[in-house]
């Protein structure tokens, strides 16, 4: 006869706080609230209210597993996970039949997946990428041990498709997988895909691929007029967005979107390992895609096409007011993201900037005010010494 | 002895300023070189504690290259990228890597790894910012 051991069966802990680290706590919330209000250079929108979300946070919840073929562990949020994929399909031209996808830990990880997919598709492809291409893809390119070339870019942060071409040209036996930028870290530049088409269809490129990072303009095109070619519509092999961009989310998410055709390809060839999950990690978060969810549930698209049009405005606007005070200030087409010169470091002592090289950057997102604009202007008129 | 390779701005002081953060850190410098390229320069060092200077170089906000990659001066327009990569396919020697580490004024500076750096440094030494290499 077993003995139970002699314990209850709920342990209770007290959760409770010694003062010091309490006052730990309050210290970093206030420090969180006060920086938000300067953090005008990175591309995530503070403005979201995910209450409703709260409750989910008591149950030991986890995503593992492909979202649309099931899993023994049923703590999951599948189901809303693939409605996330599916609006995102909507999003990003394509038939929710001809895609799959998951909901990622952020944009690095969208990527990841698209090149990997294009490496186990092109075993011997070489990656083009524009030297205006964020830090993480060197590192991706380096963990999988792709070939890869650098491409020069335009001024504006624009793949330079003559570069590409010469580049593609030398190449020709090999296949291209092209990176294409839709919206650069720092200049929020597109990387047109008909350009980058048409570069393929004139050197006769059989076989090619082409991987969009859209972190986070892939939530503010779909949303304005005569958007330049960009998605699965325009050629597309795969796309990645992040979610706490432009969505904006307490927790880094994303999206990895695929052309189902090619995943399904790559899915024959890991059956040897046993491996049939497809996503890249096995445990996956399951608070996120609800926080997806919910956001494209309660903005809806007149929602973000509102917020992008906000964004816009106030991009317009500090572009304006920069010139005026004699700061060279410019945008590309469509972005939110407004450069100039970089400025002196007390600037960079108040203000979250991001700084590369001699230029800086705000993005205007919608959490930014109009009075946190203006007082950034008046600060930056004050530091270079150009009272008008 | 290895080497590690720093694009840098064409500035008084640099090379101090390269120096004295390394002392800090105690890594010795065994070897220093400065080489001015238009607006812009290297510095080549070779240290006695290699991982430690690069770790130094590359918290302060130097892109540090290690010598596993050819560094080249190549001319800042297009194509240049473009004919590096050609002379190395008719040499059948494979690229690896090919990217941009600075642009500036009419010179570009270029980090290249080759399936076979001995091969790829023969056939680019023109442009080899560091000659001799490992």
């Amino acid at each position: 006869m077993t003995t139970k051991p002699a314990i209850p069966d709920s342990v209770t802990h007290p959760a409770v706080l010694d003062e010091s680290s309490a006052a730990r706590l309050d210290a970093l919330y206030e420090r969180l609230a006060a920086e938000r209000k300067v953090s005008i250079g990175y591309p995530c929108n503070q403005q979201f209210d995910y209450a409703p979300l709260f409750r989910f946070m008591e149950f030991a919840v986890n995503n593992l597993g492909d979202p649309f073929s099931g899993s023994n562990f049923r703590m999951n949020t599948h189901d809303f996970e693939r409605e996330v994929i599916m609006s995102f399909a909507r999003l990003t031209g394509i038939q929710g039949e001809d895609c799959w996808g998951y909901v990622t830990n952020g944009g690095t990880e969208g990527n990841m997946y698209g090149l990997y997919l294009a490496r186990e598709l092109y075993p011997d492809g070489i990656v083009y990428f524009s030297e205006d291409t964020h830090y993480s893809v060197s590192k991706i390119l380096r963990l999988q041990h792709t070939r890869n070339i650098m491409i020069r870019s335009r001024h504006t942060g624009e793949m330079d498709c003559q570069d590409l071409e010469e580049s593609i040209r030398i190449h020709r036996d090999v296949p291209p997988i092209v990176f294409a930028n839709v919206g650069t870290t720092m200049t929020g530049a597109v990387d047109r895909l008909d350009r980058i088409r048409e570069v393929l269809e004139r050197q006769c490129i059989p076989n090619a691929y082409i991987h969009v990072d859209a972190a986070f303009s892939g939530m503010i095109l779909p949303f304005v007029d005569g958007p330049p070619p960009w998605h699965f519509g325009a050629g597309a092999d795969s796309i990645s967005i992040s979610g706490h961009k432009m969505i904006g989310s307490p927790l880094p998410c994303g999206v990895a979107m695929v052309r189902k055709t090619h995943m399904e390809r790559i899915s024959r060839s890991v059956e040897y390992v046993g491996a049939l999950d497809t996503t890249i990690s096995g445990s996956r978060n399951a608070i996120t895609p609800l926080v997806l969810w919910y956001a494209l549930r309660t903005h809806g698209d007149e929602g973000f096409r509102e917020l992008v049009a906000e964004s816009l405005r106030k991009a317009a606007y500090v572009e304006r007011a920069l010139k005026e005070t004699g700061i060279e200030a410019w945008r590309n087409p469509h972005s939110v993201i407004v450069v100039f010169p970089r400025p002196p470091e007390a600037m960079l002592d108040k203000w979250i900037l991001a700084c590369s090289g001699d230029i800086a950057h705000l993005v205007a997102l919608p959490g930014v005010t109009w009075d946190t604009l203006d007082e950034f202007v008046r600060d930056m008129r004050q530091a270079i010494g150009t009272a008008v | 002895m290895k080497e590690i390779i720093i694009p840098v701005r064409n500035a008084p002081g640099t090379l101090a300023a390269v120096s004295e953060m390394l002392a800090r850190a105690e890594v010795n410098i065994e070897f220093i070189e400065a080489r001015v390229l238009g607006e812009r320069g290297v510095i080549v060092l070779r240290v006695d504690r290699y991982d430690a200077a690069l770790r130094t170089l590359n918290d302060a906000g130097y892109r540090a290259v290690t010598e596993d990659a050819l560094v080249l001066d190549l001319e800042n327009r297009p194509g240049s990228l473009a004919e590096v990569a050609r002379r190395l396919a008719d040499a059948r020697i494979g690229i690896r890597s090919l990217r941009i580490v600075e642009r500036a004024g009419e010179r570009s500076l270029v980090t290249l790894i080759a399936d076979d750096p001995g091969a790829a440094r023969r056939v680019l030494a023109a442009e080899l910012v560091t000659g001799d290499g490992a």
